[in-house]
């Protein structure tokens, strides 16, 4: 980018410097306008629950909910060598990053977008790097990356969420939760979530939420620390095993009235119930940590 | 003809089981319900381990000798020989240490016993053995379902490889490094395995590994495919 910036000297008639004068911020203005970033609008009008598809190399996606039925797509791409489509199918809105050439430099790759919603659409969303941000969308999500972080607030409906090394956080989400990863940390916090499903291999997973009655909460890692904060309010059935790891408990359990259970002939485990044992917990790890620890 | 009482009864039941059965007794099993259902219940044991007795047929040399060995090498007894024992006595070890065990015994008891301990010796000595083979078999097992799995995986890999390194460095990156941290637990869940053929758990998180292993290759491959 640089490099378009620089006039050889021997171009500049050496009698005139005043046309110089003229001639090379003129240049370097026109250079650095068709180098900007082009910021482009797109509104599409659409009907209930609509779906918007979103495929992106790289980049930060930043998705709101809003109360008017129109999706609104603002991209930046970082350079002119790729080209943002949006384009509408119905109740679909499909919006994808695409190369103009068939070299495009990785970093060329990258574009971001503010995109606002109603809030029962449904979202699709691949991006493989930078960052994924959604808040207040309360239709189906599916989201995948490979080293982009996600961030979901005051989600809801059926979440599934895959990363590969990118970390998770969800916070006052609702709904259905799925998620995995191979070395993202996730951390659920202030759920209000019937069934958690949470699997990641060498990641941390923090969960502070509501145990809702029949909720089922799974977590499972390799390695790593699974946390799970209760208050003295909570009713759950919980079991822990750690196969290689330690299991620590503050939580006061009694023996469990609904199922029993058979202590596993390898590892760490514990099983009991909290209170009535409404909700179910299991944690299962290799050789991580599980802590079961009071809500400060 | 004096009678005795039920607490009385209870000296004579022994030496009625024996066959020694005095008139007293034998009145007030007559006149007592209680005695006498207990009378019966008793001879119905006794023919019934008698029926044990027989049909079992006397455990070969080689389970005393083995049973042996196995207390002896755990701790459990210790053959301690006087030297003035006679040799031809040390040559029958069985006879002496077995017999010398429940002289006193009934013999139902015994046959009860007998049959007890049989079943017990064949735990005993089946455990370890059943142990080897079922451990040799699981480990077969998981290395026969795995073996062709990590050679196929092994070969996406090299694959992949080629096709990630045209991608973005950042998610170039990603993949590779959690590629290799997907490996490291493949290796350590197949330490597990070996050690402990048995530990389904261990077995679980091996093949979820391999699992993650080929999704991540598929992507992999896809993002280069894509990159193309």
């Amino acid at each position: 980018m640089s490099s378009s910036h620089f006039v050889p000297a021997q171009w500049l008639p050496k009698s005139n410097w005043k046309t110089a004068g003229l001639l090379v911020p003129s240049l370097l203005l026109c250079s650095v306008v068709s180098a900007a970033p082009r910021r482009q609008e797109q509104h599409f009008k659409v009907a209930a629950h609509p779906v918007i598809t979103i495929h992106n190399p790289n980049g930060l996606i930043t998705v709101k909910a809003w109360t008017k039925s129109e999706v609104m797509v603002i991209s930046t791409p970082a350079s002119d060598r790729i080209e943002v489509d949006a384009e509408q199918m119905g109740n679909r809105v499909d919006v994808s990053t695409r190369e103009l050439s068939d070299s495009v430099a990785p970093d060329d790759m990258r574009a971001d977008f503010q995109i606002n919603v109603p809030e029962d659409a449904e979202l699709q969303i691949h991006n493989d790097a930078g960052n994924v941000s959604v808040a207040n969308v309360l239709g189906d999500m599916n989201v995948e990356t490979v080293a982009a972080g996600v961030d979901l607030e005051d989600a809801a409906g059926y979440l599934s969420v895959k990363t590969v090394g990118g970390s998770f956080t969800c916070i006052r989400c609702a709904g259905r939760i799925e998620a995995s990863s191979i070395s993202g940390n996730f951390r659920l916090l202030n759920l209000r979530s019937y069934h958690v499903w949470a699997q990641t291999s060498s990641g941390n997973i923090l969960f502070n939420g509501e145990f809702l009655p029949n909720g089922t909460y799974s977590l499972k890692n390799y390695s790593g620390v699974i946390e799970v904060r209760f208050s003295p309010g909570d009713s759950f059935d919980l079991s822990a095993t750690s196969l290689k790891g330690k299991v620590n408990n503050e939580a006061k359990l009694t023996p469990s009235p609904h199922q029993r259970h058979f202590m596993p002939r390898w590892g760490n485990a514990l099983f009991g119930t909290f209170n009535e044992g409404r909700a179910k917990i299991e944690m299962t790890s290799f050789d991580g940590t599980i802590n079961i620890l009071k809500r400060d | 003809m004096a009678t005795i009482t039920c607490r009385e009864f209870l000296s004579y039941l022994e030496p009625w089981m024996e066959g020694e059965r005095p008139q007293d007794a034998q009145a007030h099993v007559r006149t007592c319900p209680n005695c006498s259902s207990v009378i019966k219940d008793l001879e119905m044991i006794h023919v019934e381990a008698r029926s044990w007795s027989a049909s079992e047929r006397d455990a070969p040399e080689r389970v005393w000798t083995a049973l042996r060995a196995q207390l002896e090498q755990e701790g459990l007894i210790r053959e301690t020989i006087p030297a003035s024992v006679d040799r031809a006595q040390t040559a029958a070890p069985r006879a002496g240490w077995f017999a010398g065990l429940f002289p006193r015994l009934p013999r139902p008891v015994l046959a009860g016993a007998y049959l007890a301990a049989l079943v017990a010796v064949a735990f005993a000595l089946s455990g370890p053995v059943n142990k080897r083979v079922n451990e040799a078999r699981w480990l077969k097992g998981t290395q026969t379902s795995t073996s062709p799995l990590s050679a196929q995986l092994n070969f996406a890999e090299q694959n992949s490889n080629s096709y990630v390194t045209r991608s973005n460095p950042v998610v170039a990156a990603s993949l590779h490094q959690n590629l290799a941290i997907v490996d490291n637990y493949i290796a350590l869940c197949e330490k597990s395995v070996s050690e402990e053929p048995q530990n389904e758990v261990a077995r679980d998180y091996l093949y979820e590994a391999y699992q993650q292993k080929a999704d991540l290759l598929t992507q992999m491959t896809e993002r280069g495919e894509n990159v193309q």
